[in-house]
């Protein structure tokens, strides 16, 4: 034994060295790359000479191609056989497979009408395909998410290996190899850069950061984001060449990281999927029970198996709303594309309700909040802050351009400004135009545009001699342009200059005032700091201008000027003034934040700026209302360290990224709970715990349904983890569009509350429109309970509630959903998943045990009365089954004697279905009147304000006519041409559904919280 | 019924279980199954008061329409334009071994029930009527009936031959027409049976030509007629031996008047196809 168990030691142990033989390889092979890399470093020739191609087949042997995988899904046939699966669809399967069974034994028996079980199996198939098939076409909709992510990446990369520059397919990438990026280029992997030459990469298909960033060799920061060495995978380089090493390729990159974190997030189910699956559950499970208990009730009564199995067929096909999965997808789908006019376009249609359910909205501020453009908001000359003009057309006030101080202020802003308007765009307004330069530049570019008029003719009289951009040297904060004036006789230069007001005051000795050039004293630099210090914090970026005449005797024309040696005055300059600019809030995000908040829903900002701005604009648009304060605000009005403050005293919040990245999620849902204003501000957009993630997972652990808004690919995991994620049409990236459950046409944030009030709409009128449904599924269901208990011929057949079910209810059941409201349904809180049930237990009661009821006991007396017209009493009907269906007995006595062969009283079962089925129309026309509104009377609401349920009664009358009458239907539907006094049987009793609804409801308005409020409102 | 099944659970009252127990009795609150006995009596007495309206509502319109019944002519008798046609013995395969009386002793015990009614000490007490002319009698208060004789049916009355030839293995099959109220039938109905074999089979009818007489007709319906017998024709098949232990497909139909014989659907009406196999 011991010798055994040593033996397995061994081997073991053998094992474990094998492993360990490997890893150590592996690490080996790491370790040869990077010394391959500093070997070659040494021979300082590496840079020319790359990898060596065995070298990189060997790698790309051991780490597969640079390319993004799918990760491995559930394959399709899968996927479509679970949409079949579902438990209505299994109780339906069972149904047709009864059927054809029946419809085997009865045809081997020539019974006349055997083909009925064969035409119902085939509906039953049917429905469920077809419903399978829109449900898998919905969920693969949904689900290509990874393709979107490989339309990011390139196909070719310029590469060095052996010391030869070549063009390779990007999959062929490995880690080591050396690359080659010029402007327009797509990055082929995560690349360190070793060398750059003006290198500017746009990140926005990964941060959604639409700024350009420049990228050098030096390694500016730790995190692998934010330093300036390193380039991303699928990012784009816009001007510039760069080379460098690739340090990861294919999932291993960063957007690879994101790809699979994006389809690894299981995508939360919606509300209404829950909502649904919980309710249908329910029904299926009824069914079954019905079904069963029926089963057991024939077999004890003395039914055959058969027979017996018939029955369960029967009542299941009674009682499964056949037609409830279409109306649910139709009302949503109604909505949707409301909605799409609307400018939300919904791609996964259970979103549409759960928008409406939605209890914090964790919005983006760029773009979505804001108008995602630098505009001047303030001015400050003459020592006096002017406000500018924010609005998106231009239609606030200005400020007063009289001033000699202003021509000066703008003429430095216009001047000292590279940015230009793309050409042929005259006919647009100037805020619209497209602009070649960076934001602040733009904005006063435009701001000039707007104040003085055509710029670019303007700089042209003002002819530039020399410029210093924003470089390194003058460590970008400053930025001067000199240039011939406007006056041909006056040859003096002008020098304009702009950046930093600090660093601009540094260099001025006087101040315009008033159009007079004033000595800088001490109250100007005072008031000069009170109106920089007002300004930031309102979280402007303010920038200085001032200007100065050079000599003309130590300048004269001709004078050599030189950007680099700067053979210049760049002191003693005058300064002109301060211009602010901030990302301006949309116009309409004030009034619906607003509505947010009335609505009961929190808005949650989330941005990568600087706190003070997230702030300022936080207020601005309502987020932060007034009179909130967080607890810096707090700690600074009562003379008080921070840490002495209440926190709960504070209602806002400003948490940075780096505080979000200290907080345990405890931290932060308690942070959460306890402030009901927070903003996050300069998140860093790290993929793996992305701040809208963590945000997200925090919300829902805290049980609020959470709305997100996002942009870049960076927020596709967020997108798809939140319950409902909307992506912006216009910045948005295809990942974030592919993860999202909408997107926002136009990234107007106001749109989101239209779609909060649709979706709320939605959840109440599918209530009406379930209700609506499932009312009919009790005098469907009854005719069987009868049937088998008291053994009357049958009142209602399998087809006939088919016909119900798919056909003439379908359309009122749809029109519901275009039910106005009953109330200000934005003046109510959000509902709650867990209690305000789609379908709770009073619509369930009020729809099956009274207006059901009532519906069933009008369709006994409709058929009662056809039977007794025909001949057969209702007593005589009373235990008359097995002789009924008694297929040799061809002289069956009616109460008045005449003898009916089987086929005749075949027909006269078919007239009972109709009248049945009459009856049953009659009574849901009435109900789909109650069903309009479950709290206001009928005549509140008005009976013909909605068009189109009044166009579906009428629709479901001519329907039901030509079931009737349409000659063949005997014999393909079981329809009879019935009697016209028929029709009017069950009036009594839609009368009563009517007016026992009123009263319902009338109870319900006068006594809210009562007994009859508790029990009867839905 | 609730405090029966309170006891148990109220029992077996363990805290860590009580989950899903709470949810049929919840000690608490009081709870069963999610509502209170006061609840329970609340909406209990709601739905009794709400099915008793119901009930009642159900009960009037049944009775009202009840009331626009004619006791006794059907408000409508569209579904039964035109009778079928049945055959006794009631069995649509009449196999038996003309040896054995066993097997064919069913067939002639159902004859003989049946026919007990067409007795003509029954049949005596009835009218005897005006050949070929319907007996209609509209404005008499009492309806009377035509007498239609056992002995009519001669060799198949089951008087002289009391097995009606099923001994001999020419069976007789006797042919009725459903009764149906008012039906007077254009022309002159006779039943015609035919073998679905080449070569006709010799076949007896009685009365004479399967003649169904107009003077049965019309009828008045159970209440008013209720002595009411309907006309029969009996069908004796000649079998030959060579017709034994062969099964033999044989129609009847009725001709020479306006009822239908031909339906796709109903193959009863008119019309009546059953089977014969006599074994030796």
């Amino acid at each position: 034994m011991f010798e055994m168990n040593g033996e397995v030691d061994v081997k073991m142990k053998k094992k474990k060295k094998i492993k360990k033989k490997d890893r150590l390889e592996g690490m080996k092979k790491e370790m040869d790359i990077v010394s391959v890399i500093h070997k070659t470093r040494r021979r300082e020739s590496w840079r020319e000479y790359g990898l060596t191609s065995s070298k990189a087949a060997e790698v790309l042997e051991r780490d597969g191609p640079n390319e993004l995988l799918p990760p491995k899904g559930t394959p399709e046939y899968v996927k479509f056989a679970r949409q079949l699966a579902g438990g209505l669809q299994c109780l339906m399967w069972v149904a047709a497979v009864i059927c054809f069974i029946a419809f085997g034994i009865e045809f081997s028996r020539g019974t006349l009408g055997c083909f009925d079980d064969l035409y119902l199996a085939i509906t039953l198939i049917t429905v469920v395909v077809v419903t399978g098939c829109f449900g898998y076409y919905q969920e693969f909709k949904s689900t290509n998410i990874i393709a979107s992510f490989k339309n990011l990446v390139p196909q070719q990369a310029l590469v060095i290996r052996d010391g030869q520059k070549n063009q390779i397919n990007a999959m062929d990438l490995v880690v080591g190899d050396l690359v080659e990026i010029k402007g327009g280029d797509r990055v082929p992997a995560d690349i360190r850069i070793i060398f750059a030459q003006g290198c500017k990469v746009d990140n926005s298909s990964l941060t959604g950061e639409s700024e350009p960033q420049s990228k050098t060799p030096e390694c500016t920061h730790e995190n692998p984001l934010e330093t300036k060495n390193i380039a991303f995978f699928s990012t784009t380089c816009l001007e510039g060449v760069a080379t460098g090493t690739v340090i990861n390729t294919g999932d291993r990159t960063i957007i690879g990281r994101i790809a699979s974190l994006a389809s690894g997030v299981g995508n939360e189910k919606t509300p209404i999927a829950i909502e649904i699956e919980h309710f249908v559950d329910i029904i299926a499970g009824l069914a079954i029970f019905f079904g069963f208990t029926f089963f057991v009730v024939a077999m004890f009564i003395g039914y055959a198996f058969l027979e017996a199995m018939i029955f369960f067929m029967a009542i299941v096909v009674a009682y499964v709303p056949e037609g409830l999965l279409a109306t649910v997808t139709v009302c949503l789908s109604l909505t949707a594309k409301r909605l799409a006019r609307k400018n939300c376009v919904v791609k996964n249609l259970e979103a549409v309700e759960t928008l409406g359910s939605t209890s914090v909205i964790c919005s983006d501020k760029t773009g979505t909040l804001t108008q995602n453009r630098m505009t001047v908001a303030h001015l400050w000359f003459d020592n006096v802050i002017h406000a500018a003009d924010t609005t998106e057309d231009q239609s606030g006030q200005s400020f007063d351009q009289s001033s000699e101080t202003w021509r000066s202020l703008a003429r430095v802003a216009g001047l000292c400004n590279r940015a230009i308007f793309k050409p042929n765009q005259e006919s647009l307004p100037i805020p619209r135009r497209i602009v070649v330069g960076d934001a602040s530049e733009t904005a006063l570019l435009k701001f000039t545009e707007l104040a003085i008029g055509n710029m670019m003719e303007y700089r042209e009289r003002f002819k530039k001699v020399v410029e210093v951009p924003f470089n390194s040297t003058n460590k970008n904060t400053l930025m001067l342009s000199v240039h011939e004036l406007e006056d041909p006789m006056d040859l003096r230069y002008l020098l304009v200059m702009k950046g930093a007001p600090e660093r601009i005051l540094e260099r001025c000795s006087t101040i315009l005032i008033k159009g007079q050039e004033m000595p800088l004293e001490e109250q100007w630099r005072e008031a000069f700091q009170t109106a920089y210090m007002d300004l930031g914090s309102l979280g402007e970026r303010v920038l200085g201008f001032c200007h100065i005449y050079l000599n003309e005797n130590e300048f004269p024309r001709g004078y050599k000027f030189d950007s680099d040696e700067m053979n210049f005055t760049t002191s003693g300059l005058c300064f002109a003034g301060l211009i602010s600019m901030i990302d301006p809030p949309r116009a309409t995000v004030p009034d619906a934040v607003m509505k947010c908040r009335t609505a009961g829903i929190r808005v949650v900002m989330v941005t990568g700026d600087h706190p003070i701005t997230a702030r300022a604009i936080a207020a601005n648009v309502g987020i932060i209302t007034e009179g909130s304060e967080t607890v810096e605000d707090i700690a600074t009005r009562k003379r008080i360290p921070v840490e002495q403050v209440n926190r709960r005293d504070a209602r806002a919040c400003v948490i940075s990224g780096g505080q979000l990245k200290d907080m345990s999620s405890e931290e932060l849902d308690e942070a959460l709970r306890s402030h009901p204003e927070m903003v996050f501000a300069r998140t860093s957009p790290q993929p793996p715990s992305s701040p809208p993630l963590i945000i997200v997972e925090s919300c829902q652990r805290l049980g609020s349904i959470v709305a997100v808004t996002g942009d870049g690919v960076n927020d596709s995991p967020a997108l798809k983890k939140a319950d409902i994620g909307i992506a912006m049409g216009i910045a948005g990236s295809d990942a974030a569009k592919n993860a999202a459950d909408m997107i926002l046409l136009d990234d107007n944030f106001a749109s989101i509350v239209t779609g909060v009030e649709q979706g709320r709409l939605i959840f109440d009128n599918l209530k009406k429109s379930i209700a609506y449904t499932l009312t009919k599924n009790i005098p469907e269901l009854t005719p069987y309970l009868i049937y088998i208990t008291v053994s009357v011929p049958l009142p209602l057949g399998c087809i006939t509630i088919l016909m119900i079910e798919l056909a003439t209810d379908i359309f009122p059941s749809v029109s519901l959903a275009y039910e106005k409201a009953e109330s200000d349904i934005m003046h109510l809180k959000p509902r709650n998943p867990r209690k305000d049930r789609l379908v709770n237990e009073s619509l369930a009661a009020y729809s099956y045990f009274q207006i059901g009821a009532i519906q069933s006991f009008a369709g006994f007396t409709d058929y009662f009365t056809a039977m007794a017209q025909e001949g057969w009493y209702p007593l005589l009907c009373v235990g008359l089954r097995s002789h009924w269906e008694n297929v040799h007995l061809q002289d069956l006595q009616d109460s008045y004697g005449q003898e009916w062969t089987y086929a005749q009283r075949l027909y006269q079962q078919y007239t009972c279905y109709t009248v049945f089925f009459i009856s049953i129309e009659i009574c849901q026309i009435a109900d789909v009147l109650i069903r309009k509104t479950r709290r206001l009377s009928i005549f509140q609401q008005g009976f013909f304000r909605n068009k189109v349920l009044v166009s579906a009664i009428v629709f479901q009358l001519l329907l039901g006519n030509l079931l009737c009458y349409c000659p063949g239907m005997p014999n393909i539907f079981n329809f009879m041409p019935i009697r016209g006094q028929w029709w009017f049987v069950p009036i009594p009793y839609g009368i009563l559904i009517f007016v026992y609804d009123e009263i319902r409801k009338l109870g319900v308005r006068r006594h809210p919280g009562s007994w009859w409020d508790q029990e009867l409102y839905y | 019924m609730s405090t029966k099944e309170e006891t148990p659970v109220a029992d077996g009252d363990k805290p860590q279980t009580s989950s899903w127990k709470d949810s049929i009795y919840n000690p608490r609150t009081g709870e069963f199954i999610g509502r209170t006995a006061k609840s329970w009596a609340l909406i209990l007495l709601f739905y009794l008061v709400f099915y008793g309206f119901l009930a009642g509502m159900f009960t009037l319109t049944m009775w009202v329409m009840l009331q626009t019944l004619d006791d006794n002519i059907p408000t409508y008798r569209d579904r039964v334009a035109s009778p079928g046609l049945v055959i006794r013995p009631r069995s649509l395969d009449i196999v038996f071994n003309r040896t054995d009386t066993k097997q064919y002793g069913q067939y002639v015990q159902h004859l003989e029930n049946f026919l007990q009614q067409y007795n003509d000490t029954v049949q005596e007490r009835n009218e005897l009527c005006m050949v070929g002319e319907y007996y209609e009698q509209d404005d008499q208060e009492e309806k009377k009936v035509c007498q239609f004789k056992r002995s009519l049916l001669r060799q198949c009355s089951g008087l002289s031959d009391t097995t009606f030839g099923y001994t001999e293995g020419k069976p007789c099959v006797l042919v009725k027409m459903n009764r149906i109220i008012g039906l007077k039938p254009r022309g002159d109905p006779y039943i015609n049976c035919t073998a679905k074999r080449e070569s006709p089979l010799q076949m007896q009818y009685f009365p004479s030509e399967g003649r169904f007489d107009k003077m049965y007709f019309p009828y008045y319906g159970k209440n008013l007629h209720s002595t009411y017998v309907q006309p029969l024709v009996a069908v004796k098949l000649l079998l030959t031996k060579e017709d034994y232990n062969n099964e033999l497909t044989v129609e009847c139909k009725i001709e020479g008047s306006d009822l239908r014989n031909s339906d796709d659907r109903d193959k009863f009406l008119g019309r009546v196809t059953f089977r014969v196999k006599v074994v030796e």
